[in-house]
């Protein structure tokens, strides 16, 4: 391993950064107010391959790993466009697919994650489950030679620009601890219903509650092994906390980019603002987390990459609570050092706050995080 | 068809640029190198005509190891392989040296068509297509917003003042090209990985057959004696629109050259 990405990571860094700017902050912001979806942006990046980078050769993605696709989300965040559904659709859904998936499900769904053309949204929270994901009562009823599946999800992001949802349920006799059984329902399936939730978020993406009522599935739905356990969920999560900590490092890289260039023109003073050290330390000390933070994340991607799962896991959550707190600091702090235009729609600083602060809820709470670091990295005892 | 692409690498015209003070040359360590803007539309043009018309795209570059990055990235847009010149001798060449030295590499690469950006971000002479095609005495077809082959001959748009002139000229040729002519391609990230396989061939003056008394500072028929900052940007012209704003918005641009 190396601290210094390869060659080819920072071509597809550079590049990525380039189409970024094509973009910008003006055209995510426009979308989103405008209630609208960045179709032009997935689909440019999508045909350049950015968005299938992980996807396996043989199914016509890129070959590369997690790490590349991280690198691809975070370039598109720090650009200020942070496209949420790459977070879930190839880090999440291609992923358990590529993993678990028969070779008829890769056949199907990889060719078309590796070219973008399709958006798989993922399910797992529920209302009265929250960070419990032991408690989801979601339920797979067999039927015949399918499935029939009920139950009710929230907050799931990109239903209404997704062609199916990813759905972790649990077989109608698995009790107690959870073994999940994940199901692709496809959004136009029979008995699929969602309706959105309004958000306090500037985001083209939005969430939804997704009813299943009694929803009749071939038997090829199932992703994987019936009851198949945590390891083949795990599969999918890990990248999805790899995937938020290069959101999160990306964002807190566009908030420090604007508040660096406003501090060093404003002058209210005799010198810029930049040189008062009230506002020069916290700017730095911002900088020193969020390039902690990355470099955790990296090291996460890696061990990712090179197959060690449980190493991967206690790597990803560490990196992405860093990310997300970071990511908060630089946003406050840019907010602070642009005054009053901190909170102007012109300056685009204050309408990060709300995606930040989301990092440290979704998809695992910082609170989740302090718990599986105290109990797996340091042995303590568990409260609940 | 054998398509010679000339590539420069330049300062980042995001990043402040600035000359060196002990010997007036571009201080080309202070800033990030990116691939010339005009560069960019000549490397495109030579891939979309190879894509029409098969053949092979060879990337052509002049300058120090850093440049390599340039080099990629234009192998990650598709052309196949690349040569680059490299050497100390050839630093603070000045346009009839680097012409000189372009002339001799070529030489050796052979080419059915050379094409460059019509002009560089940092020099801006906007002289190399003329003096190289001088050199190689073949015809240059020079500003092309379009351009065509057919079998042996070559049909361009050049832009001018009043609109644009058609151009005929037999191969080989030297084309440069401006940015009207096509919307250059991002690198996919196949390109990306394919471009660490692409052959890339190191030279230096004395591989390539360059005299060295010719090039670089020493080698320059002109040379930079000052420089001074760029004086600080002049008020805009307010037009207060008193129903004639049209027409003054329109004399303005039209006295600019813009329409
Ligand atoms: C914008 C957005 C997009 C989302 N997209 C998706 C999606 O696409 N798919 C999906 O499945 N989900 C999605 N989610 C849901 C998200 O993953 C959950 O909101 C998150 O996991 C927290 O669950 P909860 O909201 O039920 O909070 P709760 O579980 O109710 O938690 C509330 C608070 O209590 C704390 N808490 C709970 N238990 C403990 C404990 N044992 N110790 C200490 N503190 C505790 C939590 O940390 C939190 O601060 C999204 C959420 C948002 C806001």
């Amino acid at each position: 391993m190396s601290f210094i990405e390869s060659e080819e990571r920072r071509a597809l860094r550079a590049a990525v950064a380039e189409l970024g700017a094509k973009y910008g902050p003006s055209y995510y912001v426009a979308k989103a107010k405008a209630g609208e979806k960045t179709d032009e942006l997935w689909n440019e990046a999508a045909a350049l391959g950015y968005l299938g980078v992980n996807v396996p050769e043989e199914y016509g993605g890129g070959g590369g790993g997690i790490g590349d696709l991280a690198a691809v989300c975070e370039e598109l965040a720090a650009a200020g466009c942070p496209l949420l559904l790459m977070v879930v659709s190839p880090a999440i859904c291609a992923t358990i697919i590529a993993r678990s998936g028969t070779e008829g499900q890769k056949k199907h769904w990889l060719p078309r994650f590796a070219d973008g053309s399709v958006k798989m949204a993922f399910a797992i929270t529920e209302p009265d489950a929250g960070s419990n994901a032991h408690c989801i009562t979601t339920q797979a009823r067999r039927d015949g030679d399918g499935w029939v599946l009920s139950g009710q999800k929230t907050f799931i992001s990109g239903v209404d620009e997704a062609d199916a949802v990813l759905f972790v349920s649990r077989t109608e006799d698995q009790k107690g601890n959870l073994r999940p059984s994940l199901f692709i329902v496809p959004t136009d399936a029979p008995g699929f219903t969602w309706t959105p939730i309004e958000m306090e978020i500037v985001s083209p993406e939005k969430q939804f509650i997704c009813h299943l009522d009694e929803v009749r599935l071939p038997y090829e739905a199932l992703v994987g092994e019936e009851d198949g356990g945590l390891l083949q969920l795990f599969a999918g999560l890990n990248p999805e906390r790899i995937m938020a900590t290069a959101m999160g490092a990306g964002i807190g890289r566009l908030a420090l980019d604007k508040a660096v260039s406003y501090a060093r023109e404003r002058q209210v003073f005799k010198v810029p603002i930049g040189a008062h050290q009230g506002l020069a330390h916290p700017l730095a000390a911002a900088k020193v987390e969020l390039e902690l933070a990355r470099l955790m994340g990296q090291k996460a991607a890696w061990l990712y990459d090179s197959g060690d799962d449980m190493g991967a896991g206690e790597a990803a959550n560490m990196a992405k609570y860093a990310a997300a707190e970071a990511a908060v600091h630089c946003v406050d702090q840019a907010i602070q050092t642009h005054g009053g235009n901190g909170l102007t729609t012109e300056y685009g600083v204050g309408m990060l706050a709300g995606v930040v602060r989301l990092m440290r809820i979704a998809p695992v709470s910082r609170e989740m995080i302090l718990n599986f670091v105290a109990q797996h990295s340091l042995g303590l005892p568990k409260s609940y | 068809m054998n398509i010679v692409v000339c590539v420069k690498q330049v300062p980042d015209t995001e990043s402040p640029r600035k000359l060196k003070s002990d010997d007036n040359t571009l201080d080309r360590a202070a800033a990030d190198g990116v691939i010339n803007e005009l560069d960019e539309y000549a490397i495109e043009e030579a891939l979309l005509l190879k894509e029409a018309h098969g053949g092979e795209v060879t990337v052509l570059t002049m300058g120090p190891d850093k440049a390599t990055d340039s080099i990629r990235k234009a192998l990650a847009m598709g052309a196949d392989k690349a040569v680059h010149l490299v050497d100390d001798a050839l630093a603070g060449s000045d346009a009839l040296g680097t012409s000189y030295a372009i002339q001799q590499v070529l030489g050796r690469t052979g080419f059915d068509l050379v094409i460059l950006g019509a002009e560089s971000t940092d020099a801006r002479t906007g002289m190399l297509a003329a003096m190289l095609a001088e050199r190689l005495g073949v015809p240059q077809l020079s500003l092309a917003n379009k351009v065509e082959i057919d079998g042996s001959s070559i049909t361009v748009q050049r832009i001018t003042d009043y609109g644009y002139d058609k151009v005929e000229a037999s191969l080989p040729a030297v084309v440069s090209v401006v940015e009207k002519i096509n919307e250059p391609r991002y690198p996919s990230f196949k390109g990306i990985m394919a471009a660490k396989k692409k052959p890339v061939e190191k030279l230096g003056v004395a591989d390539a057959g360059i005299d060295a008394d010719k090039v670089g500072l020493a080698g320059a028929a002109t040379e930079v004696v000052d420089f001074a900052d760029a004086p600080p940007r002049e008020k805009g012209q307010i037009v207060t629109d008193e129903g004639d704003g049209g027409a003054k918005i329109a004399e303005f641009l039209a006295s600019k050259k813009f329409v």
